[in-house]
């Protein structure tokens, strides 16, 4: 009975987060058709595996790991995974300007467009769903400090794009959020 | 010129700061117009995100709904007790059907409504201001009502209250110092549960509220933006608390951090007296 209940709370907390998994996994991916398939068969897998989640783990934490998962496990079967990892910027510019959205700016878009998809993964969730750090970094397998650092090197790039002041000298003041060496772009 | 890191000023204007640092950049900032506009730059930047997040989003509705014209439209609700961020909750029947003749293959029968513990954001294009309306309306009791309104702008009345509502842990901060004054506080319902509601003014921007209830009931804390409104979501003491208002990020959190500082509406010792 217990089962079935939890069985009954996670399909329904998935369908009422249907749009924001859908954000999700088309802006992972950076096209909708493509997006529409990974969560298609993520949603099967998740109700299939249920027993996987564990009950007072944010069901919403837990979808957008569980679609993550998968679009990396696909990638790994790939012959060719860094090609498929770059959507045209046609296909993100859908994403930005369809369905009755507002319109969001070229520079924007092409700038999102041209992200790794971890990275857009994690503006995503920070900024667009207000996760925490550490729960966007359970969710995208990595620690706080890359999430920290992919924050920081988005922001300060789309600032430098956007015609703004070029970046004052470095650090004459210390803070908790060391830069991330080892990744792009 | 006062030389700060772009890792310092990407966490400050994400209000990822502790107090003292944030007020040491607060006071770089009046004094370094090359700071001030590297941080209004990254701001700009932070709004673009946010921006084309929610209109990705609001786009997704809109496909969803256009796929299931006879359903009704996006319910909004809040998160998990109803006092965390404004979140979305897609009417379950609506999407529910969607998602069987869209294919994304639910085996299931459709629910009757969607429940659900975490929820983000949804555009506003689909509301109107009546279901605004009863939505608020469905948070008022008597006791919202019942008060003198002299009363519920009376402080220390207030406190006790609230206290006496919600529990003596709940915090019922004065803001006066950080540029807001208490307005008045009120006894809201969600559930057959009283939320206590208080009300600052500060600048010009709308009200700001804190909301607070008794019990843990967020899965996850912190901040979120729906529409123009942002809010702080944190538990503390076995109370929850939702801090909402038309502020920015930084400053939210900034009031949250300083209101989780706060003593209790009845200090520990009392609590401890009464309860004997």
């Amino acid at each position: 009975m217990q089962a079935e209940t939890q069985h009954e709370s996670v399909r329904h907390g998935l369908i009422a987060m249907l749009p924001r998994l859908k954000r999700f996994a088309d802006v992972l991916v950076g096209d909708k058709r493509q997006g529409r398939a990974l969560l298609r068969r993520a949603l099967k897998r998740m109700l299939a595996d249920q027993h996987r989640y564990q009950q007072g783990t944010p069901l919403d934490r837990f979808a957008f790991a569980e679609i993550y998962r998968l679009w990396l496990s696909q990638l790994r079967e790939h012959a060719d995974p860094l090609r498929q990892t770059k959507p045209s910027g046609a296909d993100f510019e859908r994403l930005l300007r369809g369905n009755g959205a507002a319109d969001v700016d070229a520079e924007t878009t092409r700038f999102l467009g041209a992200l790794p998809p971890q990275q857009r993964g994690t503006l995503l969730l920070v900024y667009g769903e207000g996760f925490g750090h550490e729960d966007a970094g359970l969710v995208l397998d990595t620690d706080p400090d890359t999430i920290q650092a992919r924050l920081i090197r988005a922001s300060t790039s789309l600032a430098d794009r956007l015609g703004a002041t070029p970046s004052p000298a470095r650090a004459a003041v210390e803070t908790h959020y060391p830069l991330e060496a080892t990744e792009g772009p | 010129m006062t030389e700060l890191s772009d890792e310092l000023l990407v966490a400050y204007v994400d209000g990822q700061l502790a107090r003292d640092q944030t007020r040491a950049v607060d006071k770089v900032l009046d004094q370094d117009d090359v700071v001030a506009r590297r941080v209004e730059a990254l701001k700009q930047a932070h709004s673009r995100f946010e921006f084309a997040f929610e209109a990705i989003l609001a786009g997704e509705v809109s496909e969803l709904m256009a796929n299931a014209p006879s359903l009704p439209p996006p319910v909004r609700r809040r998160r998990g007790n109803g006092l965390a961020k404004i979140g979305m909750i897609t009417a379950g029947l609506g999407l529910g059907l969607f998602a069987l003749v869209a294919g994304y293959g639910w085996p299931l029968a459709l629910p009757e409504r969607a429940t659900l513990p975490q929820a983000g954001e949804i555009s506003s294009a689909t509301r109107t201001w009546q279901d605004e309306a009863v939505r608020a309306q469905s948070l008022l009791s008597r006791d919202s009502v019942e008060v003198a309104a002299e009363s519920q702008g009376n402080f220390d009345l207030v406190a006790l209250q609230m206290a006496q509502a919600i529990g003596p842990a709940v915090k019922i901060p004065d803001l006066e110092a950080q540029g807001f004054k208490f307005v008045r506080g009120q006894l809201l319902r969600f559930g057959g549960e009283p939320i206590a509601q208080l009300l600052y003014l500060g600048g010009r921007t709308a009200p700001l509220a804190l909301y607070a209830r008794r019990g843990e009931h967020e899965a996850r804390d912190g901040f979120a933006k729906g529409g123009a409104i942002g809010s702080v979501a944190w538990s503390d003491d076995g109370i929850a608390y939702l801090l909402a208002g038309e502020e920015d990020k930084a400053t939210l959190l900034r009031l949250a951090e300083k209101i989780r500082h706060e003593p209790s509406a009845q200090p520990a010792s009392t609590r401890k007296l009464s309860a004997n």
